[in-house]
């Protein structure tokens, strides 16, 4: 059996993988937070967070996110507002959107990895 | 006929996890206007302890945790019903989902309302109370 894949089973393998991503970033950040108790062992664990790597994992939290946020909202409207038929075209529409937000939101964050968090939000 | 470890037949389920999404949805607007936006900095122990003084800070986190914890786990069972055949590990594995859910709802709600919550990963010190 072939798979033909397209825009709509794409769409809902994403969400998938998307969803188990939270899913497990969901579970560290329950447990990094519970540090709380601990101010000093908190802030290291912060400062630890803070390192280039998870300043870069962190811009793919944030694709993740939006993706399953941005894909909810079309499986809502397929789902509930009659938007099957028109389900591919939606799906680019809040692609072009998607990508808008991902841009404005990791700019800013590549720049706090770059020049650190004195550097400020860029002002549109 | 219902198998065993299938349960129902999962519309309620199905219809729920676009209300919770719908839920955090909102959640997630208000977690980056309040928190990357208006209160954009450093993140440390002090101002995330100060925030979750107020009760409604409180009241709104502890609903983020209950809605996303509900809405993985769902997310996780539907993966499972579409991958797990055998009924008794169907049932393992849901079960594990729910035991792991209610140990991360317990841990996050004792963060939450300022009790000391345990840290799944860290080793204790010797001596040391695993609660500490």
């Amino acid at each position: 059996m072939r798979y033909r894949v397209k825009t709509g089973m794409a769409a809902w393998l994403l969400h998938r993988i998307t969803g188990l991503g939270l899913v497990v970033y969901l579970i560290l950040h329950i447990n990094v937070i519970s540090s709380l108790h601990d101010p000093a062992g908190f802030n290291k664990v912060m400062a630890f967070l803070g390192s280039p790597l998870f300043r870069f994992l962190e811009i793919g939290l944030l694709a993740f996110v939006l993706y399953h946020a941005i894909n909810g909202i079309r499986v809502i409207w397929v789902d509930f507002f009659g938007g099957s038929a028109q389900q591919a075209k939606i799906f680019w529409v809040l692609a072009v959107v998607g990508l808008i937000i991902f841009i404005l939101g990791a700019i800013p964050m590549i720049q706090h990895g770059v020049h650190g968090l004195d550097a400020g939000f860029i002002h549109w | 006929m219902r198998q065993p470890g299938i349960g129902s037949g999962g519309a309620f389920d199905w219809f729920f996890q676009r209300i919770t999404g719908v839920v955090l949805f909102a959640a997630l607007v208000l977690h980056f206007l309040f928190l990357h936006y208006l209160n954009a900095g450093q993140v440390d122990a002090q101002g995330v302890w100060d925030r979750l003084q107020h009760p409604f800070w409180k009241t709104v986190d502890l609903l983020f945790l209950a809605t996303a914890i509900y809405h993985g786990a769902q997310g996780v069972i539907m993966n499972i019903r579409d991958y797990f055949h055998k009924p008794f590990w169907r049932l393992v594995a849901v079960s594990a989902v729910w035991v792991i859910g209610l140990g991360l709802l317990l841990a996050g709600a004792m963060t939450i309302i300022n009790l000391r919550a345990p840290n799944f990963f860290r080793i204790p010190a010797p001596g040391e109370h695993p609660l500490n």
